[in-house]
């Protein structure tokens, strides 16, 4: 019972959700709205998990004294002091806002900035021209790194009345070549979507009940 | 012979070079090609693409009065390419006269979401509740995306403030995507291809969307077959739609550092190409003597 | 009561859904754009297989707009006015639907009032502006009213045929027009018609490949390379006497990616725990953390070490992408584990881990549907399973027939949907034009 019970829900709950994009029926509109209500409380409620989890993780972090535990400290403080900031004063004013604007964005934005450093690097050690696939494929990428700047625009020849620049060329490789290759794969993942779909909804695939294949 | 060593020893340097520069280097080089143009402008032009032109024209087209839904999906990390886009869009929706249902999916979005909403209101002297509302955040994108479309006061009971929406005159207006002729969603992950799947495909919704520029490779596609209205791609598009306003942002600044950069990328990528082919010429050399 | 001819209905503001809706009605006789639906998302990847049957079926389930008689030169200022139940719906709009007079140069707006059927008063609908007519190729005009309506119910609507007066002089009206409807309830969306078929025949294609898979029929998979090397990155760890780090990915449970990288979780996990080695998973997201433990202790119970396991290995990070990057950085440096997986869905922070992996010299295996970020993993890391290879991944590594159906069943829609395209693209460059036959 403590799997097929979950498998049963999971059938009726699935066939409501795939015959309610069929029909314009009120009443099967109705219940769809209420499993969109439940899906919003299970999400809640798997934020708390969240927060519960990373709590009694670096707690026992501390308590054992672990390697680290000192950043654990730090994580539990931050965490607490979030919490209390935005009962006490409000999300939208206060220390909250303060610490939102002036640590946590700066230390994020500052976390996806190292992108920019790390596309350098891996592009150097690995963008070599080792055959002709490769040679196309840094022919093309180098078109489209200028091309997608405005540096590009100041790259490229006159034919006639026509510029041909750099990004005339990026945008027809990403209009082209770029989105057949894309769609292919799209194609590929939309089967698969709905194949998975199916496959829960006739209870052949039980991953979410926690049994690897 | 002693000359063939000499010169053997040179080359060999010369590859080594050219093909393991550190990477601590390599990062120096590129904060300094990112810093100093924002420093020292070029002012290289800016012309706007024909994605950014129709994302433009999908708001010009709009009047007086009508109501956006404008979705703040991203969090803190990416607000240093996507900020300009909100500020400027939120920009041209006030300067119009639209008014704004403002909401995030993301539970970081709030901060950002209230402080582009209050500095483009300020600038325009609009008031909450009459000309703009934020939602605030709702947990689980998808559910939100679907239920927004039968009731937007359902799916949101109040809204960040804690007013309740069947208060707020611009929500007894307009309830549901059958009320909003236009929805913008600006934001770094696939959330826009959600929104063009719920809202677009089964509501009819019509979208625009700024991204990142590394989501805007994704949802060219939408954009090529209609299913998008128009879209901005990353820090470029922000600046083609600045100019496209004439309202000159972070967006246009920001155009000289990203071209340095990449064009020093690119340099990256050749000197590591001429030290590979000298490796591989060295190599083949050895290979005959 | 109102008189149409003082009423500034021409203020009225036009309610938008409405002209959308409108729109899409017009348009509805309009034949399917072939390209259009090539490019739909992953979800509608499955249009497409409906696109072969929509010649069968389009021809009953398309609204057809009626044969208009050519406008007469001259013809008085004349509108017949029909209000229909509007199609596919729950009974809760109705379509306002009148042709264009013959002498139309001077009429600015068309004005549509509904009398309410508790107060009798005529009340404003919305406005129509001739220039829409140019979208329709009929001639027609249809505004869709979707204002409180409940089915089964009548409403009778009017409609002003408006001139605005020359210099200041007040609008005038040309013409008015009467007519009711009533709204009807449909249990069935004909529009979706060809997805219903798409989604039925390809629910029986999965089901009779498993059959056959079940039956005991040899069914080919190809060698998956990164895969090859599941039991080698394990070894290495081993050998090295560091842990293995499992990412799987940004995506919620629900998603496609993070059910496939479960499975390979598992299959991961066995191996770990064959070879004794330590296995980290930092979560982004609390029930695939809650999957996963479970996921984990199952495969070391399976191989008889249910003592290896311990849940504080598969831990919650956070919420936020970038967050989560730091978090497995941070791991990543400071318990160097010899081997990385990043299996799952991965936004912008896929190269920022792939390259901090490598930095710290680890075997990296990568596997994502995310096409965006796969130019990232190939460059950084040893082996990398391109989009439905990760689906694949747990099917080849556990040979399960039921799962191997299915993903031969995804393998014959696929080549429907080849085909399909194939015979499109040969149509379309012979010229021949088969939209015409599509309504």
């Amino acid at each position: 019972m403590k799997k097929t019970g979950p498998v049963i829900l999971g059938f009726l709950v699935g066939i409501l959700m795939l015959v309610q994009y069929f029909t314009p029926n009120a009443w099967i509109e109705a219940r769809y709205n209420n499993v969109l209500d439940w899906k919003q409380v299970v999400f809640g409620m798997t934020l708390i998990l969240g927060v519960v989890s990373l709590f009694l993780y670096h707690w026992r972090k501390i308590s054992r004294r672990q390697s680290g535990w000192g950043y654990s400290v730090v994580t539990i403080g931050g965490l607490l002091f979030m919490i209390f900031a935005a009962l006490i004063w409000s999300p939208e004013a206060g220390p909250y806002r303060w610490m939102f604007d002036y640590v946590q964005a700066p230390m994020q934005a500052t976390m996806f900035a190292l992108l920019a450093f790390y596309v350098a690097s891996a592009s150097y050690r690995a963008f070599r021209a080792r055959g002709f696939h490769a040679a196309l494929l840094l022919t093309a990428g180098v078109i489209v790194m200028l091309g997608r700047v405005p540096l590009g625009e100041l790259i490229g020849v006159r034919i006639g009345e026509t510029h041909i620049s750099l990004a005339t060329i990026s945008s027809w490789i990403l209009d082209y070549p770029n989105l057949a290759a894309k769609r292919g794969v799209m194609i590929g993942v939309g089967l698969g979507m709905t194949a998975t779909a199916i496959k829960i909804i006739v209870g052949i695939e039980r991953t979410y009940l926690g049994r690897g294949a | 012979m002693a000359d063939e060593g000499h010169s053997h020893r040179r080359s060999g340097r010369l590859i080594e070079l050219l093909t393991n520069v550190d990477r601590r280097i390599i990062f120096l080089v590129i904060a300094l090609a990112v810093a100093l143009p924002l420093l020292f402008p070029l002012n290289l032009p800016v012309r706007p693409s024909r994605e950014a032109t129709a994302y433009f024209e999908a708001l010009e087209a709009l009047d007086p009065g009508d109501v956006i839904i404008f979705s703040f999906d991203y969090e803190p990390d990416t607000m240093a390419e996507l900020d300009p886009m909100s500020l400027a869009t939120l920009r041209h929706a006030f300067r119009k006269d639209l008014r704004v249902i403002a909401l995030t999916n993301y539970p970081g979005g709030p901060g950002i979401a209230l402080r582009n909403l209050e500095q483009a209101a300020t600038e325009y002297g609009k008031q909450p509740g009459t000309d703009y509302v934020f939602l605030g955040y709702n947990p689980d994108y998808s559910a939100t995306m679907l239920r927004m479309g039968e009731s937007i006061q359902a799916t949101f009971p109040t809204d960040h403030s804690q007013t309740p929406t069947a208060e707020i005159p611009l929500l007894q207006e307009a309830n549901s995507y059958a009320d909003i002729p236009l929805l913008v969603t600006v934001t770094a992950s696939a959330l826009a291809e959600y929104w063009i799947i719920w809202a677009g495909g089964k509501y009819g919704q019509k979208i625009i969307t700024g991204n990142t520029a590394i989501q805007a490779v994704l949802i060219y596609p939408y954009y090529q077959t209609g299913q998008l209205a128009g879209f901005l791609g990353g820090l470029k598009g922000a600046a083609e739609y600045e100019k496209l306003l004439e309202l000159p942002g972070t967006g246009i600044l920001g155009m000289d550092a990203q071209s340095m950069a990449h064009l020093l990328i690119v340099l990256f990528i050749l000197l590591g190409n001429v030290g590979f082919f000298l490796q591989r010429r060295a190599a083949r050399n050895g290979g005959a003597n | 009561m109102h008189e149409l001819s003082t009423h500034p209905v021409w203020h009225a503001p036009p309610h938008r859904g409405d002209r959308r809706t409108c729109q899409k009605a017009l348009s509805a006789a309009a034949p399917p754009r072939a390209m259009v639906l090539l490019g739909m998302g992953r979800q509608n990847a499955l249009r497409l297989l409906g696109m072969g049957l929509w010649i069968s079926t389009a021809l009953l389930a398309a609204p057809r707009a009626e044969p208009t008689p050519a406008p007469e030169a001259g013809a008085p200022i004349e509108c017949r006015l029909d209000v229909r139940d509007a199609p596919n719906d729950k009974g809760t709009a109705l379509e306002i639907c009148w042709r264009a007079p013959a002498d139309s140069a001077d009429i600015t707006v068309y004005a549509i009032e509904r009398r309410d059927p508790e107060t009798g008063d005529w009340q404003p609908v919305g406005t129509v502006s001739p220039a829409v007519a140019a979208r329709d190729p009929q001639g027609g005009f249809r505004h869709q009213d979707r204002r409180a309506i409940e089915p089964n119910r009548t409403y009778a609507y009017r409609l002003a045929v408006v001139r605005s007066g020359a210099r200041g002089a007040p609008p005038e009206t040309l013409h008015t027009a009467a007519a009711t409807g009533v709204a009807r309830a449909q249990w069935f969306n004909h529009d979706r018609l060809p997805a219903a078929i798409a989604v039925l025949l390809f629910s029986a294609s999965l089901l009779l490949f498993i059959r056959w898979a079940r039956g005991g029929r040899d069914l080919f998979i190809r060698r998956i390379a990164g895969l090859e090397a599941v039991d080698e990155a394990v070894g290495r760890a081993t050998e090295m006497g560091r842990p293995v780090l499992y990412s799987p990915g940004l995506d919620p449970m629900e998603e496609v990616a993070t059910v496939a990288s479960v499975n390979i979780l598992g299959q991961v996990a066995r191996k770990c725990g064959e070879y004794e080695t330590r296995l980290i998973m930092p979560n982004r997201d609390a029930i695939v953390m809650t999957v996963a433990q479970e996921v984990v202790r199952e495969a070391y119970t399976e191989i008889g070490r249910p003592d290896l396991y311990d849940p504080n290995d598969i831990y919650y990070t956070t919420q936020s992408q970038f967050g989560y990057a730091a978090a497995v950085c941070g791991t990543m440096m400071r318990e160097r584990p010899a081997t990385n997986f990043f299996i799952g869905h991965f936004y912008a922070e896929s190269l920022i881990l792939a390259e901090t992996g490598n930095a710290t010299g680890a075997i990296q295996i990568a596997g994502t549907d995310s096409d965006s970020q796969l130019p990232f993993f190939i460059t950084a890391c040893d082996y990398t399973l391109i989009g439905e290879e990760l689906y694949a991944g747990s099917v080849y590594l556990s040979r399960e027939p039921l799962l191997l159906g299915a993903l031969k069943g995804q393998d014959a829609a696929k080549a429907v949907i080849l085909a399909l395209l194939l015979g499109g693209t040969i149509l379309m460059l012979a010229g021949v034009d088969i939209r015409p036959l599509l309504g």
